[in-house]
């Protein structure tokens, strides 16, 4: 554990106490200036546009993992229980996915989405469209699908990964008792994957929640995120550092309280 | 210049890997054997080196202008060997010496704005250079000599390498011309064709000087509130926002837009390569902006000698047409004009670098003061603009 401790103080926890320190500095012109204010959390606070970016950011996180989480789970149980040998071909193939590159895949569902692209020709081609569908691409739906493939196979592994902890046995024997199929999926499947769903909702949300790539080049002008905003605020002329971190301290305890809640609902609904 | 001030991190990311297809990278290795060739014919000694060369030269700038093909041949006959690494956005030197690496720096290829701007705020960053040192200096455009954004105090700052301005790219199979002015984008016949850059000043500039504020780069908050309402009435019709010029050209070349606002000549060679037609064309009225980036010494340059025998080679003509032909940017060093090839050549309005002074490069300032300067804003509210039009 030790070792494991180290790196996490030295990785995480101290870049981290630097990034909160800098956010209560101050930017004049080029330079940053040490100091204690709350003036960049009160601006955050205040400002509407701030407020707005950050709804509008958890709204395409929840989404985003509201399609990748059952998805998800779907693919995990068909690998664990109903192609049981051939889980782990499918598990190799859902990796070679993750080989090519990030933006090589965002540019890749550009491709398939764009007015021009695979799914529009497509579907004009069959004659079920006229004119090429304009949402599918700039927008926040195409925000949502384009993160929802990013991160499916990312969601995949750790629900994989609880089902295998799982015995066919307790399916069967629930089943033998009597339960249905949704009724065992709810009552014995998913309390016994809780750990592996966390997991997959945290990759699926928190890391939609702080991507701005995607919505740079797939979102178009009304997509932007509360990521693009921090970014814009580490990079150029204009720049101010402190409010950035500020903004990054807000988002990560939006983030976590959003998360928290939602951990705290599939726990409920497990219950019942 | 301008491209340079957007983030330029996505588009060393896209060009380097994603628009294999339609990216500056491709398109330099094709021009790589040229430029080689026409270095060649110059000779690799540097002038003014009073001091000995060898050993390394850190270069910190844009990707490309460190001339990977075209400075070859001199690093390699005084044995010198460039550790060069590229920037992502325009004050990311002034990040780096203030956060230890001061000495460890040589070249730096900031633009006019930022270099301006630095000067101006009498932050740390470039050293004056000698120009007895870099005796073909003498040859740059009279434009670029004594360029008044890289002047302080008496002393030169930098010496210009390649310049260009920031048309409007378009498709002439959908648009014989552009408006006469930028706030006539809001027109609805433009519903989804225009693609804007991620640059908040050019773009505030633009709709400022379509509105004709009496300064467009120093705008009251009441004025900048307006320029912002006139853009968000543009903003119906804009399809995306490129996060970078190989962005919006991908964007362009796809057909997701037929308009690029604030774009890049070479964004036309770049769609031709994958055989679509773009044309150049500013709105007449308004016109556009001009941008430039300069080679300049860090403080405390470690690899003195280097530094200014590699600056004096890239201004000779042959290395200047080869880098700028490379870049597909405008040339500075006037006997490199000739040496030019014309497509690259014919993009850019070489009148206005004849001209003394800095002509239109040197007047026409586009950044905002860092600081509010009593009623007139600061750099982080035209930020802060842009983004409410982005957001909106």
């Amino acid at each position: 554990m030790l070792p494991a401790g180290i790196f996490y103080v030295v990785f995480f926890a101290i870049p981290m106490l630097c990034l909160l320190g800098l956010s209560f500095w101050r930017a004049k012109g080029f330079e940053l200036i040490p100091d204690f204010t709350l003036e960049n959390y009160h601006k955050i606070f205040t400002s509407p546009l701030y407020r707005a970016l950050m709804l509008r950011t958890i709204g395409v996180a929840f989404a985003t993992a509201l399609i990748v989480v059952p998805i998800a789970f779907a693919i995990a149980y068909i690998m664990r229980f109903v192609f049981e040998r051939r889980g782990q071909l499918i598990l190799q193939i859902i990796l070679l996915s993750l080989f090519s590159g990030y933006l090589v895949r965002i540019y890749a569902w550009r491709t398939i989405l764009g007015k021009q692209g695979l799914l529009n020709s497509t579907l004009q081609w069959l004659g079920i469209i006229e004119e090429p569908l304009e949402f599918l691409i700039y927008s926040n739906i195409a925000v949502v699908i384009t993160l929802s493939g990013l991160l499916l196979p990312l969601a995949v592994l750790p629900l994989y990964s609880a089902m295998l902890n799982v015995s066919r046995d307790y399916i069967e024997a629930a089943r033998d008792l009597g339960a249905g199929k949704l009724h065992t999926l709810r009552t014995v499947l998913v309390p016994m994957v809780i750990p592996g769903l966390r997991t997959a909702f945290a990759f699926a949300f928190l890391l939609s929640a702080g991507d701005f790539v995607t919505p740079a080049l797939v979102g178009g002008s009304q997509s932007m995120l509360i990521g693009n905003i921090i970014a814009d605020q580490f990079r150029g002329i204009g720049s101010n550092w402190p409010l950035g971190a500020g903004m990054a301290f807000v988002v990560v305890a939006v983030m976590l309280l959003a998360y928290l809640s939602v951990m705290r609902l599939i726990r409920w609904a497990t219950r019942w | 210049m301008w491209r340079t001030i957007v983030d330029d991190r996505l588009k060393i990311f896209l060009d380097a890997k994603l628009n294999a297809d339609v990216s500056r990278r491709r398109f330099l290795q094709g021009a790589a054997g040229l430029s080689t060739l026409t270095v060649l014919g110059a000779g690799t000694q540097a002038h003014a080196a009073d001091g000995k060369l060898g050993g390394e030269l850190n270069f910190l700038g844009w990707d490309g202008e460190h001339g990977g093909n075209v400075a070859k041949p001199f690093l390699e006959a005084n044995n010198i060997k460039m550790n060069a690494s590229f920037q992502s956005a325009a004050d990311e030197a002034l990040t780096r010496l203030n956060t230890g690496g001061r000495g460890a720096m040589d070249i730096l290829t900031p633009n006019k704005d930022f270099q301006s701007a630095i000067l101006k705020a009498g932050t740390e960053l470039f050293q004056p250079l000698d120009l007895g040192r870099i005796p073909t200096a003498s040859g740059l455009f009279p434009a670029f000599k004594d360029a008044p954004w890289l002047v302080r105090d008496g002393k030169t700052y930098g010496i210009p390498i390649i310049w260009g301005d920031e048309p409007c790219v378009y498709n002439p199979k959908k648009w014989d011309a552009m408006p006469a002015k930028y706030t006539d984008f809001a027109d609805p016949k433009f519903k989804g064709e225009l693609v804007l850059l991620d640059d908040p000043f050019g773009n505030i500039w633009l709709w400022a000087t379509s509105l004709e504020m009496p300064e467009p780069s120093r705008l009251t908050a009441a004025q900048l509130e307006q320029v912002l309402e006139a853009m968000l009435k543009v903003k119906p019709n804009v399809v995306t926002i490129g996060a970078s010029h190989g962005d919006m050209a991908d964007v362009l070349v796809r057909g997701d837009a037929s308009i690029g606002v604030g774009g890049w000549a070479y964004q036309v060679m770049i769609a031709k390569e994958k055989g679509v037609e773009l044309v150049v064309g500013s709105p007449s009225v308004d016109g556009t902006f001009y941008w430039s980036d300069a080679y300049a010494i860090a403080v405390d340059a470690p690899n003195l000698d280097n530094a200014y025998g590699f600056i004096d080679f890239m201004t000779k003509p042959e290395s200047n047409a080869a880098l700028a032909a490379e870049l597909a940017s405008g040339c500075t060093v006037e006997a490199a004009y000739a040496l030019m090839p014309e497509d690259i050549r014919s993009m850019f309005p070489y009148d206005n670098v004849r001209k003394p002074g800095g002509g239109i490069l040197g007047t026409q300032i586009v950044v905002p003061p860092q600081e509010p300067d009593g009623d007139i804003v600061g750099a982080p509210s035209w930020v802060e603009a842009w983004q409410t039009f982005k957001a909106s």
